[in-house]
């Protein structure tokens, strides 16, 4: 069929390449001259030119396009659940070590402290998902306000938060509670679990809080155990929990692997009322911790938006700073 | 609020190619209905990598190259199956229904070419319907087969020769008239 001297076998590759417009100068007048002395070859030249109209007339044959938008509506869709779920994370340096911090489309979805040995431990990169990329870029605002807030510049951190890696509705209500603490005011576990209605479920609220995924915003720092003892924090990282309380106005003394607050060197509030007292103000001292807030300073009670007692005056008999 | 992904430079890059990316899957699937879960996957995984594109990438050969390596994926997945709905769906194609006369002999030509096209070894009918359908060059259909240029070339030319031999017949009418 194809011609077979050596020459037409020779120029195919180049006829073919004029056939499909693609030759240079040089090809285009090789293949010239041979076709002007080969019939055969002439032929299959114009075969091939009627091929390549042929398939320009199967380009522009119509394929499906009438399904089109309702694929792209389609692709929409998938692309945005994927976009909801995607975070963009940040590792910085901070006054408290290492931190990463991940936002979502919906908000911050994930503080974490890192080991110091520059490695990401596998709860976090579970907690990050495979659609985790790197985006110090988006996470910088956040790292620059954080940074404020653990060096005492700033009170509050009016984050959207992305809630969806919460381990249960249980985990959400303690977080809740929680977030609901404000600045340098500390409660105990049991008054927690009290604050959502749960008052036998310490230890569970304890353990919530333990997989606290946005510790520092949602501050699981201001909640103790009941004897005073700041009890556990970030793994073993107690000694975090008490540079946040101090940066907050709290005070603490050190005790064996653990520090304690001293309740009689904080205001004292019953949870749920309007007014702050100093710690001897009635029978506050024998009262359980899980019934009171605690906070180190006047300060930030009123910050708070609570007013001192009109019986123990503590705006006229502050603690001894 | 800071944006986490570049979403409207994405939503450019669907609005531009969308469409032709699933042409290019039809075509490749041979219409076998997997082209609309292949598409959505091709831009699925496009975004994921598109903030680690650098900037002034060719996007639509980057898509393409995409395409191509879930399709060639699909094809290996799907063996024999694919070979079974290919036939399917050239039936189908047989069945067409009623045209103007006119139209009787183009339409068989054009199955025909469809038949031939789709017989054709993978790597040569990828850099076929890249290279003629939807007419990328050959640096990038090197790129989207992870072959050098001129591999891409010569697949594209093999594929043309077989199309060539196999409609023969059909250029009795086209060719030149001899003097």
């Amino acid at each position: 069929m194809s011609p077979q001297h050596p020459l037409c076998r020779a120029i195919e590759p180049d006829l073919l390449s004029v056939a499909m417009g693609e030759a240079g100068p040089t090809a285009v007048a090789r293949v010239e001259a041979h076709v002007a002395a080969c019939r055969l070859c002439r032929e299959e030249l114009g075969h091939y030119r009627a091929l390549e109209g042929m398939l320009d007339t199967l380009r522009r044959a119509p394929l499906g396009e009438d399904d089109a938008t309702l694929a792209r509506a389609q692709l929409a869709s998938r692309l945005a659940d994927l976009r909801s779920r995607m975070v963009g994370f940040g590792i910085f340096p901070s006054p408290l070590g290492r931190i990463l911090i991940a936002r979502s489309e919906q908000g911050v979805a994930l503080v974490q402290y890192l080991p110091a040995d520059g490695s990401l431990p596998a709860h976090v990169r579970r907690l990050l998902g495979d659609d985790a990329v790197e985006d110090r870029a988006a996470t910088e605002a956040l790292r620059a306000e954080l940074v404020e807030y653990l060096e005492g510049r700033r009170a509050r951190l009016d984050w959207p938060l992305d809630l969806r890696r919460m381990r249960s509705d249980f985990q959400r209500r303690v977080l809740e509670a929680t977030a609901a603490l404000p600045y340098g005011a500390i409660t105990s576990y049991a008054g927690i679990a009290a604050r959502i209605g749960a008052p036998s479920a310490v230890r569970p609220v304890a353990q919530a809080l333990r997989w606290n995924p946005l510790p520092i915003v949602i501050p699981c720092h201001r909640v103790i155990g009941s004897s005073g003892a700041l009890t556990g924090y970030a793994g073993r990282h107690v000694d975090l929990k008490q540079r946040l309380l101090a940066v907050e106005g709290v005070k603490t003394v050190a005790a064996r692997h653990d520090f304690t607050i001293d309740r009689e060197a904080m205001y004292t509030m019953v949870t749920g009322e309007r007014e702050y007292c100093v710690p001897t103000c009635g029978s506050l001292l024998s009262e359980p911790l899980s019934r009171l807030t605690l906070f180190g300073t006047r300060e930030r009670a009123e910050a708070a938006g609570f007013e001192p007692c009109t019986t123990c005056r503590p705006d006229l008999h502050p603690l001894p700073a | 609020m800071v944006k986490v992904m570049a979403e409207d430079a994405f939503e450019a890059v669907v609005a531009a190619h969308h469409a032709e990316i699933r042409r290019y899957l039809l075509r490749i699937t041979a219409r076998g209905g997997d082209a609309d879960d292949l598409s959505q996957e091709t831009f699925l995984r496009a975004f994921r990598a598109y903030r680690a594109l650098p900037p002034g990438a060719n996007v639509r050969a980057w898509l393409f190259a995409i395409a191509t390596n879930l399709g060639r994926n699909h094809f290996r997945a799907q063996g024999r199956r694919r070979r079974a709905y290919t036939a399917a769906a050239l039936e189908m194609a047989a069945d067409a229904p009623d045209r103007a006369d006119g139209q009787v002999l183009a339409d068989e030509t054009r199955a025909r070419m469809e038949r031939v096209i789709t017989g054709l070894p993978p790597k040569q009918r990828l850099a076929f319907i890249m290279r003629k359908m939807h007419e990328l060059d050959y640096t990038e259909i090197g790129a989207s087969l992870s072959c050098s240029e001129e591999s891409a070339r010569a697949h594209v030319f093999q594929a043309l020769r077989k199309i060539r031999r196999d409609l023969a017949g059909q250029f009795s009418l086209g060719t030149e008239s001899r003097s």
